[in-house]
């Protein structure tokens, strides 16, 4: 329900030395803002007192100058911040970025890969307006109006105890109405939820409603419910805006009060009117940093979740030493050793023993029993927290590595298709290879009829912004890139079952013809493939139930014919 | 015209509400001036000493009644603006919703992005910072701009000359130039977002590709330029906003000065008391701080302006098919379907979607209907459920012509990929038919063999299904979609492709579900595999618009080959 938020100062490279030269250009404002009041509250006196005009433009000017000086030193406050918040942002991005590529962790199955895109867009993003406007809020709320009130205490002691008295008043009335506002909504949160959700779900689900036939009576909860959502969010506005009322209410309330104070003691005449006016001046700046705390409130949280987030998914940091192991030409055997898999202190893999020689593996199991964090594992995507590897006959305690990269092709359910020409797609693994290559392999992988339908041919573009191709065609697309680049293992995460009968069989038969020479690995649960396997290993609840030759398992080991027969339906289908 | 659309009709609607907040806020402006007013005043008043107190006595109350006012109005303000605003969001929805309703079958091939619905209910939501954050404040700012003019012209018709095109420059010029550079850069900006945004994703979702591909730092180097140029946009866009914020505090310097040369003058003329020189030249801070927001409320028309033209695509919608008031043939017992001839193109396109198709289904048959993407099944779809009409030929369901209010009277759909509402389980079975009970929906759970895994819930049929969570399976929740459809109590069901990405085991038993439970009914299953093949009365394979195959199970077993071949895979061995 609630995120975590990360509060104080950021403290990103480069912050300390932005940090000081914003706090020594707003000590030179707060300089400035006295001078103003002061010059323009003796000009004002002056004229007051009838002098000519003439005699008090040197005052005027005064004012003047201090006033625009003013607020050029807030835009160079301002672009310094900025200066600042860019490159933590181009920080930010680098960092989230390598930690992605080079860090093979299970964080990012933690948060999935579409929120990863969220947080380097927007995520960094709220960071970076946090950044930049936090530092000086900050530095001025402390530094402002200590200083006005420092200098109204030498003129005028009591307008000074008002507006020091202010602040705790205000303070403890915001804490209070704060925390009603949040009591107020953590009970209304749920229907408040509920409500604001509605329509999105409504939307998502016309076409549903439609097809029950139950979309226009839908229609006419729509605006009911919106206006019951209106009608708590209300309630609920009504005690949240209190707060910024209270802001106001006792800011001006002070300043009124010392207004009448000044007012009472210039009859009393135990004060001047210069000093009475520059104070009236100074009262509205020295609460102006405060009410700005109210103002960006939404930046704010919304900074610090995201930061908080961020700065987590960077902590995990390990460190990596780069290989300088090279794969041997053919690879024979594949070993994985002892190997574990820990995810946020759950045991997804456990003591994995198995070596498969170079073939068709089928990797078997059900759902949840870890077939696709093994077959991650294999393609260095995570790794394991315990245990090695063995390829060949070398050591490895990671897949992720160069060397071992350039062996490999991933294959997914829905393989990623980047917004690029089809051929630049076929040959992403293999940039340098030719238009003839690349056409080559359309043919063997039966593309060459959707190619010829594009007025393009193979430079048409495809994915996202271009045409859209069906599932079965975006397999085909992949292998055409396994194909092309000549790799020799060839990781295959569930590629079929998705597809049509008749699309699968012609993938099916694809993956036989162009792959036999090949080191392929497959999750499935399509059990037609066991056929075409060379081993099988099972996967049961994280541990491996059995591993070797279909047939041989079938007959030694009971367990697996069990599971075989279950997941073929025998019997009852 | 989007404008129109979106705003005036709904001002015209709620005017009283909206003047009430426009009122608000100019009090709250007004008042804050004249608090600073009637403090100058009061000081200025008492510094000539007066020997009576009561001299003073109406200022003093009035600074602390304007003090108070500073405070209420505004939050009267945020009170009837947002209740306004809100009335007007939920007739926004009502509208988006009651548009794509009549188009609710079609969305899905027209629109590919699954955002989409987010989008378009951000998007409304967004419309309100139009209003609270846009429209409010500038006629909040014209009316005091009006105001304050009207007063100096009641002294000085030369002057007020002037002022008008000094504070002019703050409330129309600035502002214009605002949006026009921003209507600009907006557009810019946005381009290169959107670029930044694909490399994201790219690297994100292709982020094995790359690594496999070994062309990260290729990756690297791209994203390094790309967040390099936003940054820049970003950059541009700032360093506009601190010249315009510099050039509107210089204009507010020379305002103030102006104020103050000019009060004096008509001071010497003695036009008015000397008291109220610093009551005018006090109140001129605030009041150029009243109107100082209005640029930056320009600037946020660009990205309103498209939002709403976002909207109006999907409102424009010419089509009113409100012809389903027909009435309800009265049809009994089991019907069966028949397709004679039957054609189907969709506008604009070229070729038919459907050739010539005839086919008998019996009262109580089951019919399985398999095609690759592209064949016409979701086309076939449509018309069986009387939501398309053929464009030749007819279809008959029991000797009557299919007719769109069939449906949930004689036929129920359960479409491809069914919404599960954030609702109660019961709730989500009651939007098939409002008025069943209780008992009825745990009978057809039961039916659908849920009610075993609800029971073990300890709010039952009333637990909401996010409470669920992950236990939540996919085939559960296809369960829940069908008993929804089974409560409708049609004698025909048609089920579109229910159990894609489900294992295979959850498959079998599911369509067994199916099979059982719609026992008496007339049932057509589009299915991407075999599975359940025997149970059916007749498998019928599309291509390209046309019947490939077709004939009972056992029969093609025996006399056709590739059925054969496919079935093979069905069979897991």
């Amino acid at each position: 329900m609630k995120n975590k938020r990360q509060k104080g100062l950021p403290m990103y490279p480069g912050a300390l030395s932005t940090y000081s030269l914003l706090t020594c250009f707003i000590f030179i404002e707060v300089g400035l803002i006295i001078a103003q009041s002061i010059y323009l509250a003796r000009a004002i006196t002056l004229l007051f007192q009838k002098m000519p005009i003439e005699d008090v433009f040197i005052d005027i000017g005064f004012f003047f100058i201090a006033f625009i000086l003013r607020y050029i030193l807030t835009h160079v406050e301002g672009i310094i911040a900025q200066k600042h918040s860019d490159q933590v942002s181009t920080y930010l991005r680098e960092q989230l970025l390598y930690q992605y590529f080079h860090q093979p962790s299970t964080d990012v199955q933690k948060i999935g890969t579409g929120h990863l895109v969220q947080l380097l867009m927007e995520g960094i993003a709220h960071v970076k307006t946090y950044v930049e406007i936090i530092g000086i809020r900050m530095i001025k709320t402390v530094i402002v109006p200590v200083f006005i009130v420092l200098y109204v205490f030498f003129v005028d002691r009591s307008s000074a105890y008002i507006l020091i008295f202010t602040v705790p008043i205000i303070i403890m009335f915001m804490i209070l109405l704060g925390l009603a506002a949040e009591k107020m909504a953590d009970k209304q949160y749920v229907t408040y939820t509920r409500l604001a959700n509605h329509f999105v779900d409504s939307l998502k689900g016309l076409e549903t409603l439609a097809f029950l036939g139950k979309s226009k009576v839908h229609g006419r909860r729509i605006e009911k419910v919106s206006n019951d959502y209106r009608k708590t969010t209300m309630k609920t506005l009504r005690i949240a805006f209190l707060s910024s009322f209270a802001l106001d209410f006792f800011t001006s309330l002070s300043i009124a009060f010392v207004a009448v104070g000044l007012g009472l003691r210039l009859i009393d005449g135990t004060i001047l009117l210069l000093p009475a006016l520059t104070i009236l001046l100074l009262a509205p700046e020295y609460f102006s940093p405060i009410k700005q705390i109210g103002k960006d409130f939404h930046a704010t949280l919304d900074g610090q979740v995201a930061m908080a987030e961020i700065n987590d998914w960077l902590a995990s940091e390990r460190n990596l030493t780069a290989s300088t192991k090279q794969v041997e030409e053919r690879v024979k055997t594949v070993a994985l050793n002892n190997i574990g898999v820990t995810i946020e202190e759950r045991p997804i893999l456990e003591g994995i023993n198995v070596r498969v020689d170079r073939g068709f593996v089928a990797i078997l199991g059900e759902s949840g029993a870890g077939k696709t964090t093994l077959l991650q594992l294999l393609a260095g995507r995570i790794d394991p927290t315990e245990g090695d590897f063995r390829v060949n006959n070398s050591m490895w305690d990671t897949l992720h590595d160069a060397s071992w990269f350039d062996q490999i092709a991933y294959i997914p359910q829905h393989p990623y298709i980047f917004p690029v020409s089809l051929a630049d797609n076929i040959r992403f693994y293999e940039p340098a290879a030719s238009d003839e290559h690349v056409l080559e392999i359309v043919q063997q992988i039966g593309l060459q009829s959707l190619v010829d339908s594009f007025p393009n041919g193979i430079h048409e573009k495809i994915g996202e912004g271009g045409r859209t191709i069906s599932g079965g065609q975006e397999q085909r697309v992949a292998l055409a890139r396994a194909l092309l680049s000549n790799k020799q293992i060839i990781l295959l995460d569930e590629p079929t079952a998705h597809l049509d009968i008749e699309t699968e069989y012609e993938i099916k038969q694809l993956i036989l013809e162009h792959f036999y020479d090949k080191f392929v690995f497959i999750t499935t649960h399509r059990l037609h493939w066991v056929k075409n396997s060379t081993q099988i290993i099972w996967v049961d609840e994280g541990k491996v139930g059995a591993c070797g030759e279909h047939d041989a398992l079938l007959q030694q080991n009971e367990a697996y014919h069990l599971f075989f027969d279950e997941q073929r339906g025998d019997g009852s289908a | 015209m989007a404008v129109h659309d979106w705003v005036s009709t709904y001002i015209k609607q709620f005017k009283g509400k909206m003047s009430l907040a426009v009122l608000f806020g100019f009090l709250g402006i007004a008042s804050g001036a004249m608090l600073l007013f009637v403090s100058g005043y009061l000081i200025s008043k008492s510094s000539l000493r007066p020997e009576n107190i009561m001299l003073v006595y109406v200022p003093i109350v009035s600074v602390r009644a304007f003090s108070i006012g500073q405070a209420v109005f505004p939050y009267l303000e945020k009170l009837v603006g947002h209740d306004v605003v809100l009335s007007i969001l939920a007739k926004y929805r009502k509208r988006l919703y009651d548009a794509l309703e009549k188009d609710a079958i079609s969305l899905r091939g027209k629109y590919e992005t699954g955002d989409l619905f987010q989008v378009l209910s951000e998007d409304i939501e967004r419309l309100q910072d139009f209003y609270l954050k846009t429209l409010f404040p500038s006629i909040i700012g014209l009316l005091i701009y009006t105001i304050i003019i009207i007063v100096i012209g009641v002294f000085d018709i030369v002057f007020m000359v002037y002022f008008v095109l000094l504070l002019g420059i703050i409330v129309f010029l600035i502002p214009f130039i605002s949006y026009m550079k921003m209507k600009q850069t907006y557009s810019e900006e946005r381009v290169e977002r959107n670029n930044y945004y694909r490399h994201v994703t790219d690297a994100i979702f292709g982020q094995l590709d790359w690594l496999i591909s070994g062309r990260y730092n290729e990756l690297e180097k791209n994203m390094m330029q790309h967040h390099e140029t936003l940054l820049q946009y970003e950059q541009k866009t700032n360093r506009w906003h601190h010249v315009r914020d510099a050039v509107l505090r210089f204009i507010g310097g020379i305002s103030i000065v102006v104020m103050l040369i000019w009060t004096n003058k008509i001071v010497g003329e003695e036009v008015i008391s000397a008291t109220v020189l610093a009551a005018f030249v006090l109140m001129t801070f605030s009041i150029i701080d009243a109107l100082l927001p209005l640029s930056d409320a320009m600037e946020e028309v660009p990205i309103y302006k498209e939002t709403m033209d976002r909207l109006q695509t999907f409102v424009h919608v010419e089509k009113t098919n409100e012809d389903t008031s027909s009435v309800i043939t009265p049809l009994d017992g089991p019907l069966g379907i028949e397709l004679r001839n039957v054609m189907y193109q969709y506008d604009g396109e070229k070729e038919n979607t459907i050739h010539d198709i005839s086919v008998q289904v019996l009262p109580g048959e089951k019919v399985a209907l398999l095609g690759k993407s592209g064949a016409g099944k979701s086309t076939l779809l449509k018309m069986l459920a009387g939501l398309l009409k053929p464009t030749k030929g007819e279809i008959l369901v029991g000797n009557e012509m299919i007719d769109a209010s069939f449906l949930s009277k004689h036929i129920a759909v359960l479409n491809q990929k069914p919404h599960i509402f954030h609702t109660t389980v019961a709730n989500n079975i009651r939007i098939g038919c409002e008025n069943v009970t209780d008992e009825e929906i745990e009978m057809v759970l039961e039916k659908v063999h849920l009610m075993d895994y609800i029971r073990t819930l300890p709010k039952g049929i009333h637990t909401n299904v996010d409470e669920l969570g992950k236990r939540f399976s996919g085939g559960q929740r296809q369960r829940i979609a069908f008993a929804r459809v089974l409560v409708q109590e049609t004698p025909i069901i048609l089920l579109d492709e229910p159990t894609v990405g489900l294992d295979p085991k959850t498959e079998r038993d599911l369509i067994q579900t199916f099979v059982e439970a719609a026992s008496d009914k007339t049932m057509v299953l589009v299915t991407h595999h075999l599975i359940g093949a025997k149970w059916m009365d007749q498998v019928v394979f599309l291509e390209d618009g046309q019947i490939k195959l077709a004939g009972h199970h056992d029969q093609l077993l025996k006399e056709n080959d590739y059925y054969r071949a496919l079935y093979a895979l069905e069979e897991q061995m």
